[in-house]
C-alpha cells in the first residue's frame, strides 16, 4: 500500500489513457467510492481526475446506439431525454439510487467500474445488453475495445479492465419496439440500502408474456448476474401460473446469495422469488 | 406610558430556541469544531480482539514519526478504574475484555499524523476464549474476565412485594414468557469529542460533551489523581447526547494524560466507526417472565429473572434495574411482583445510560404482556387495560404515589381518537384472509418518573437570577443544554415571572466555575426541576422588586404585579413604573444601592428508595398511551408504520414546539427500537459500525404523528409541568409489536421486528416453513 | 514529498484560491481551510447528509468529494444562504417551526432543503421525504422540517 502523491486532471481520453500506461494511477470519476476505499492508503501514487475529459461526459446517439459517456451522473441519467425515450428504465432505476446528494456525484462509469454486486445503474444496462467501453494507450494512440456488460464482472470489485484502462461509455442499442423493463430493490430503508436485493426484467411484450426476455439481478451473487435459467423458462410463453412457478425455481438456480449484516441468504432468496414475480407481472402486463 | 397592560402567559406558546438562528446560519461553533491555540490532535489505539492478555507494547516505530508529541499507555497513569463500579481503567494494561479497549493514545500535529503513528504501534496479544452469553457467563466453570468478580457477577438487583404464591394459586391463565431485548446505540450526530487544557498553575479544564458537569468532576478527578474543585468543566454546544455522556468513558482521562504530557491542549474526536465500536450502549437484557390474571381480567402477579449482558467494565447500563423494577411493580395494578436481575461480565460492548433507562426493555415487556393476558382471558384491549388502570391517589408496591394518575384517561382519549376497538376487531377479522398486504393497530402504555429521580444524594438545580439596569435578566443555570431546548424553557419561565419579554432573557449554563450545581441532565427531570429552581429564584426577584416598588409607589405589594417590562396595578394594569428605570434607581441609590441577584436551590420532595427498593423516589409521575397502525406486507415482511397517535399526560404544556419536538424525537428513537435498529455484535465484535448498516428512521419511513397533550396540571411541577421525553422513546415499539399481532397474528419477544423474522414466522405460522426449497 | 494542488473557485460569492492535497475532501477543505465550520463531519460516508453543500447548483456529500474537482466551481455554504437583510425563508422557517434542536444536522438539512425547493417549489409531502432521504436527523424526528418545507413552499409559491 502507498499513499497518493501527486495528481493530474487531463481533458482528454488520450492524455488520460497516456498517463495510466506509466501506471500507478488512481481514476478518480464521482469520488462516493473512491474516498472511502483511500482512508489514507492506495494501489497507486497519483491521483487522476477524469472528470473535466470532454469525450467521457454527456448522453449521444450515433445510429441506432445511444452512448452514455462514464461520467455522467446518476442524476444526469432522471433529466437525460435520450435516456427517457429509448430507456426509462435506467431513470426508473436512478431514481431509486441512494441519495439526492449521492445521485448529484456518482457516475455510470464509476457504479461499472467499483464492480460492486450491489451496483444498481449495472442492472437496467444488462437488460439493454450493454457494452462496456475500455480505452488504453498503445502505440502511441488511443485504442477501445468493447466488452458486453455480462461478461464484463469476474468476481466481487473484479473486472476484465486492465490496470492501465479506463472506461469512458457504456453503450446500448436502441430496443426494438415493443421492449418493456422494470426494476425493483428492496431493504428496510428505502433509497440509502445498498440493496438487499435488486431485480430487472426486460423483454418484449408477446402473447401475454415476454420474447427475448432479459433477467438480471444484484445482491445474489458475486458479482450482479443475469437470470438466463428465467429466461430461457419464461421466453415467448404465456405467463400463466406454471410458467410463472417454473420461473422462480429458475431464479433460484441463477442466484447464489451469501449471508451478511444485512439479511440472510435464506431471505435474499425468498426476495428474488418476491420480487421476480412482481417485477416480471408488472413488466408483461404493464 | 401605555394605558393597561393586560396579564398574558408565555406557558403553552410555541417559543423559538434562542440557540436556533446561530444554528440555521452555521455560526454555532459546537465542540466538534472547536480549535484552541497550539492543540494537538489525539487518537487511541484500540485492540482489535475481545478477550486477550496484552504482551507486549512497542509504541517505538509511532513516536519516531515525525509530529507525533506523546504517546501514553497504561503504565504512564496512575491505573485507577472510571465508570459505575470503578472497573474501568482508561488504558488497559494486563489485558482487554472487549473490542473497544484502549491500549495507548497518541498526541500529534494533525488528526492525520495521529492515525498514522496509532497504526505504527504493535501489540501482541496471547488470545484468550472469549465469553459471549451472560447466562453461560454466569455458569459454573465458566471462564472468569474480571479476578476481582467471580462468576463474572456484576451487579445485582432484586425486590419483592406481595406473595406471588399465593397470587399465583388464585389466577386463572398464567403466561411463562421469554425476551430479549437487543443492543441499540445512541448515534449522535456529532461524534464523541474532548479538548482536555491544562493551565500554567496545572489547574484542567476539560471542553466536554458531558451532560453531568458538577459529578463529573467527581468521577473523573481520581483518575487523573487531581483534585474535583482543581477541574474546571466548559460544554460547548454539542450534537445530541440522550444519555451517552452521563458517566465517564476512558476517552476524557486519556485526553488528559495527553494533554498533562505534553503541557498542550489536546483534542480527542471519535470516528463514526469508532463511535458505532467505542460509545456506550442501551442495555441489552433477557427476561424470563411469569404473569398471573384472573379470569376477570384483573392481574394477579408478576415474577421477573432477567439477566443483563454487562461487556467487559460497568457503566450506568448495568444499574437499569433500579428502572425496570418500577416498571415491573407499576405498570398497572399488581399487587404481587418479585423481580430479580444480575448482570454478568462478557467480553462484548457496555452499556450506559440512554434516553428510556430500562423502560424501554421493560414496557416492552409489560406492554405486550398486557396484550397477551387480554386475549387470553377474552377482554378487548381497552377494556382489560383500563380495568387495570391505577387511579388517582394509588401508591404502587415501590411507593411511587402516582398523584392524579392519568392512565386510564389517556387510553380512553387514545382509543378514541382513533376509533381503536372498531379497526381492532376488524383487522383481527381479517387476519387469514387471502390478501398481501395486513393492516393492524396495536396499543401500548407506560410511566415514567416526571418529577425527577432521587438516585443521588441530590436531585437538585441552583439557579442564579440576575437583572441588569435595561431590565434584562440572566439566568445562570446548573442545567445543561444538549439540544433538548431547556434553555427556551428556562428564559419562558423567568420571562413569565417578570414579566419581561422571551427575548430579554439569557441562559448561562456552559462554565462550572460559573454555574451552581445541577445533578445532570437525565430522567426527564430538566424542566421540572431546573424549571422549578429557576422560576423559584425569578420569582425571589419579582418579590423583592414589588416590595421596593411598594414603598417607593405606597401601596401593598400584593396589588402590584410585573407586565409587559413594567410595574404594573395589578387589579388594572395601570402602569406604576418602568422596571428598568426602577432598577436604575435602585442601583444608583447611594448607600441603599441594591443589585437584584437572587439565587435558590430546588430539591425536589421525593425519597431515596430504602429497603426493597421502596420510595417515592420521584415528585411526579406521568402516563402515556401510544397507537401505532401498521401495514404488513406479508411477501417482503416489511412493516410499514403510518401513522403514530400518541396521548400523554404533560401536566402542563410549558414550550408548545419544545414539547412537541421533543415527543416527535423521541418517537423516532421508539420506532428504530421496535423496527430496524439493531447493532450485530458476534463474538465480542460489531458487525455494522456504519450509518449504512445501522438503520435508523429516515425521512421517507416517519410516520404521521398525531399528539395529545392531557394537562393534569402537577401542583410541584413549574406552572404544572411534568417531564415528558423519555415515555416517546419508550412506547412505540410495543405498540408496534401489538399492532403487527394485530395484522397477522404473530407476536414478536425479540425486537427489532426485521422483514426477515416477520417472513420466517408467517411461514413457521403457515406450516410451509422448510430449510430449503 | 506530496504534491499539493492549486485550485481556484467560488465560494458564496467569494473567489478563492487554496492549496490543497490530492486527497483532501471538499468538507475538510471547507471547514479547516476556509473556516466554514457550518457543513459537518457525522458520519463520513455520505449517509448522513450532515456535510451537504451546493455545487454548481447540485447539492452533493462533501465529505466524499474531492477538493481538487472544486476548480472552477461556484461552491455554496450554509454560510451563503443568509443575505444583509437578514436569514434566508428556509432558515428562518426552521427557527419558527422548532425544526432545530441540538442543530448539528441542521446546515446540511437546510442546503438540501434549498436544493429541493430549487428543483420542487411546492413539493407534496412526500417529495419533501424523498427530498431528504440523504438527510439524517437524531433529535426532531423529522415532523417539524417537513412542517418548516410546507411553509417556506406555500408562501414562495403562492
Amino acid at each position: 500500500m502507498t499513499e497518493i502523491e501527486n495528481y493530474l486532471a487531463p481533458t482528454t481520453i488520450a492524455e488520460a489513457t497516456e498517463a495510466m500506461a506509466a501506471g500507478g494511477v488512481v481514476v478518480l470519476a464521482g469520488g462516493t467510492d473512491l474516498m472511502l476505499q483511500l482512508e489514507g492508503k492506495s494501489d497507486g501514487t497519483t491521483l487522476m481526475n477524469v472528470r473535466r475529459v470532454v469525450e467521457m461526459q454527456g448522453v449521444s446517439v450515433d445510429g441506432n446506439r445511444v452512448r452514455i459517456g462514464a461520467l455522467a451522473s446518476v442524476s444526469d441519467m432522471m433529466s437525460d431525454p435520450v435516456i427517457a425515450e429509448t430507456a426509462p428504465v435506467i431513470a426508473e432505476t436512478a431514481d431509486r439510487f441512494a441519495s439526492n446528494q449521492i445521485r448529484n456525484l456518482a457516475t455510470i462509469g464509476g457504479n461499472i467500474c467499483n464492480a460492486s454486486p450491489a451496483g444498481d445503474m449495472i442492472i437496467p444496462l444488462m437488460l439493454l445488453d450493454a457494452d462496456v467501453e475500455l480505452s488504453r494507450w498503445n502505440g502511441g494512440k488511443v485504442e477501445t475495445r468493447n466488452v458486453p456488460l455480462d461478461e464484463f464482472f469476474t468476481g466481487p470489485g473484479k473486472s476484465v479492465m486492465a490496470a492501465d484502462e479506463l472506461l469512458t461509455a457504456v453503450s446500448y442499442a436502441r430496443p426494438a419496439a415493443g421492449f418493456v423493463a422494470g426494476f425493483d430493490k428492496t431493504g428496510p430503508r428505502p433509497a440509502l440500502e445498498i440493496s438487499m436485493v435488486s431485480v430487472g426484467v426486460a423483454g418484449v411484450r408477446s402473447a401475454g408474456g415476454l420474447s427475448s426476455p432479459r433477467v438480471a439481478y444484484g445482491s445474489v451473487g458475486p458479482t450482479p448476474v443475469r437470470g438466463h435459467k428465467v429466461e430461457a423458462a419464461i421466453d415467448g410463453q404465456t405467463l400463466n401460473d406454471d410458467v410463472v412457478a417454473a420461473a422462480l425455481v429458475a431464479a433460484d438456480e441463477d442466484v447464489s446469495p451469501i449471508s451478511d449484516v444485512r439479511a440472510s441468504d435464506w431471505y435474499r432468496r425468498h426476495l428474488v422469488r418476491v420480487m421476480t414475480q412482481e417485477v416480471l407481472n408488472n413488466v408483461a402486463n404493464g | 406610558m401605555v394605558d393597561s397592560i393586560q396579564k398574558e402567559t408565555l406557558i403553552g406558546k410555541a417559543i423559538t430556541k434562542p440557540d436556533a438562528p446561530d444554528k440555521a446560519v452555521g455560526r454555532t461553533r459546537y465542540i466538534n469544531d472547536m480549535v484552541l491555540p497550539r492543540m494537538l490532535h489525539a487518537k487511541i489505539k484500540r485492540t482489535d480482539r475481545p478477550h486477550a492478555k496484552i504482551l507486549r507494547i512497542d509504541t517505538s516505530k509511532a513516536e519516531a514519526l515525525a509530529g507525533v508529541q506523546a504517546i501514553v499507555t497504561a503504565d504512564d497513569t496512575p491505573m485507577l478504574g472510571i465508570g459505575v463500579n470503578k472497573d474501568n481503567p482508561p488504558l488497559k494494561k494486563d489485558k482487554v475484555c472487549s473490542i473497544r479497549d484502549e491500549i495507548a493514545a497518541v498526541a500529534a500535529e494533525s488528526e492525520e499524523i495521529a492515525l498514522k503513528a496509532v497504526a505504527l504501534i504493535e501489540v501482541e496479544y496471547e488470545d484468550l476464549p472469549g465469553l459471549f452469553d451472560p447466562v453461560e457467563a454466569l455458569k459454573e466453570g465458566a471462564l472468569q474476565i474480571h479476578d476481582d468478580k467471580p462468576g463474572n457477577v456484576g451487579l445485582s438487583y432484586e425486590t419483592k412485594h406481595g406473595d406471588i404464591v399465593a397470587a399465583e394459586a388464585e389466577s386463572d391463565f398464567v403466561l411463562d414468557e421469554h425476551y430479549k431485548v437487543h443492543y441499540v446505540t445512541h448515534v449522535c450526530m456529532g461524534p464523541s469529542c474532548v479538548i482536555a487544557d491544562f493551565d500554567t498553575d496545572g489547574k484542567l479544564t476539560m471542553h466536554t460533551q458531558t451532560q453531568y458537569p458538577y459529578n463529573y468532576k467527581m468521577d473523573l478527578a481520581p483518575a487523573l489523581e487531581v483534585h474535583p474543585g482543581d477541574v474546571r468543566v466548559m460544554q460547548p454546544p454539542v450534537g445530541g447526547a440522550f444519555g451517552s455522556k452521563l458517566d465517564v468513558y476512558p476517552f476524557e482521562p486519556i485526553a488528559v494524560y495527553l494533554a498533562k504530557k505534553t503541557r498542550r491542549p489536546v483534542k480527542l474526536t471519535f470516528s463514526r466507526e469508532e463511535e458505532f465500536i467505542a460509545s456506550p450502549t442501551r442495555q441489552p437484557a433477557q427476561f424470563h417472565i411469569r404473569a398471573g390474571v384472573k379470569k376477570d381480567g384483573t392481574l394477579t402477579f408478576r415474577d421477573i429473572d432477567a439477566v443483563l449482558n454487562n461487556g467487559g467494565y460497568t457503566s450506568w447500563g448495568a444499574t437499569t434495574p433500579y428502572v425496570m423494577m418500577r416498571t415491573f411493580t407499576g405498570h398497572y395494578r399488581v399487587p404481587n411482583v418479585e423481580f430479580k436481575s444480575v448482570a454478568a461480565y462478557t467480553n462484548n460492548p457496555y452499556a450506559g445510560s440512554f434516553r428510556g433507562y430500562g423502560n424501554v426493555q421493560a414496557t416492552y415487556v409489560t406492554a405486550t404482556v398486557m396484550d397477551k393476558l387480554a386475549e387470553a382471558v377474552g377482554m378487548d384491549p381497552i377494556a382489560f387495560r383500563l380495568h387495570n388502570a391505577q387511579e388517582a391517589g394509588e401508591v404502587t408496591p415501590q411507593g411511587s404515589k402516582l398523584g392524579e394518575c392519568a392512565l386510564g384517561e389517556c387510553i380512553e382519549v387514545a382509543a378514541e381518537k382513533t376509533n381503536f376497538l372498531a379497526r381492532y376487531n376488524e383487522n383481527a377479522a381479517e387476519q387469514d384472509t387471502p390478501g398481501r398486504y395486513k393492516n393492524g393497530i396495536g396499543i401500548a402504555t407506560s410511566f415514567h418518573n416526571a418529577g425527577g429521580a432521587k438516585i443521588h444524594k441530590s436531585d437538585g438545580c441552583g439557579t442564579v437570577v440576575m437583572l441588569d439596569d435595561y431590565a434584562r435578566a440572566t439566568v445562570i443555570s446548573g442545567a445543561s443544554e444538549i439540544g433538548q431546548g431547556i434553555d427556551a424553557v428556562l428564559t419562558q419561565v423567568v420571562a413569565e415571572e417578570l414579566g419581561i419579554p422571551v427575548k430579554d432573557v439569557t441562559i448561562v449554563n456552559n462554565d462550572s466555575a460559573i454555574g451552581p450545581w445541577d445533578v445532570g441532565v437525565h430522567a426527564s427531570r430538566t424542566t421540572f426541576i431546573a424549571g422549578n429552581s429557576a422560576k423559584r429564584a425569578a420569582r425571589k426577584a419579582r418579590d423583592r422588586i414589588l416590595e421596593v416598588a411598594s414603598k417607593q409607589a405606597n401601596v401593598e405589594a400584593d396589588d402590584l404585579d410585573l407586565r409587559g417590562g413594567h410595574i404594573v396595578q395589578a387589579n388594572n394594569g395601570v402602569p406604576v413604573v418602568k422596571l428598568d428605570k426602577m432598577l436604575r434607581g435602585l442601583h444608583f441609590a447611594g448607600e441603599d444601592a441594591e443589585l437584584i441577584i437572587t439565587t435558590d436551590y430546588y430539591e425536589p420532595p421525593s425519597e431515596h428508595e430504602g429497603d426493597n427498593h421502596v420510595g417515592d423516589m420521584s415528585a411526579a409521575y406521568a402516563h402515556g398511551a401510544y397507537i401505532a397502525e401498521v401495514i404488513v406486507d406479508t411477501y417482503t415482511g416489511n412493516v410499514n408504520l403510518h401513522k403514530l397517535t400518541a396521548v400523554q399526560d404533560v401536566g402542563r404544556v410549558v414550550n408548545k414546539l419544545g414539547i412537541e419536538g421533543q415527543m416527535e424525537g423521541g418517537i423516532a428513537f421508539g420506532i428504530g427500537y421496535g423496527l430496524s435498529e439493531e447493532m450485530i455484535i458476534e463474538e465480542g465484535i460489531v458487525k455494522n459500525p456504519s450509518f449504512r448498516d445501522y438503520k435508523m428512521v429516515t425521512p421517507p419511513e416517519m410516520p404521521e404523528i398525531e399528539l395529545h397533550f392531557i394537562e393534569n396540571v402537577d401542583a410541584e411541577g413549574p406552572f404544572g409541568a411534568k417531564g415528558i421525553s423519555e415515555l416517546p422513546t419508550i412506547i412505540p415499539a410495543p405498540a408496534i409489536a401489538n399492532a403487527v399481532y394485530n395484522a397477522i397474528g404473530i407476536r414478536f419477544n425479540n425486537p427489532p421486528i426485521t422483514p426477515e423474522k416477520v417472513v420466517r414466522a408467517l411461514m413457521e405460522k403457515a406450516g410451509t416453513m422448510v430449510a430449503a426449497e | 514529498m506530496s504534491q499539493t494542488v492549486d485550485i481556484t473557485l467560488n465560494v458564496n460569492g467569494e473567489a478563492r484560491q487554496v492549496s490543497v492535497a490530492p486527497t483532501l475532501s471538499a468538507l475538510n477543505m471547507v471547514r479547516e481551510m476556509l473556516d466554514l465550520t457550518g457543513a459537518k463531519m457525522a458520519c463520513g460516508e455520505g449517509e448522513c447528509g450532515a456535510c451537504t453543500i451546493i455545487v454548481d447548483g447540485q447539492s452533493v456529500n462533501s465529505c466524499l468529494m474531492f477538493a481538487v474537482e472544486l476548480d472552477g466551481r461556484n461552491v455554496t455554504t450554509i454560510e451563503g444562504l443568509q443575505s444583509p437583510e437578514g436569514l434566508d425563508p428556509i432558515q428562518q422557517a426552521f427557527v419558527d417551526h422548532g425544526a432545530i434542536q441540538c442543530g448539528y444536522c441542521t446546515p446540511g438539512m437546510i442546503m438540501q432543503t434549498k436544493q429541493l425547493l430549487a428543483e420542487i417549489p411546492n413539493p407534496t409531502d412526500d417529495q419533501i421525504r424523498r427530498g431528504l432521504e440523504g438527510n439524517v436527523c437524531r433529535c426532531t424526528g423529522y415532523t417539524k422540517i417537513f412542517d418548516a418545507i410546507h411553509d417556506v413552499a406555500s408562501r414562495t409559491s403562492s
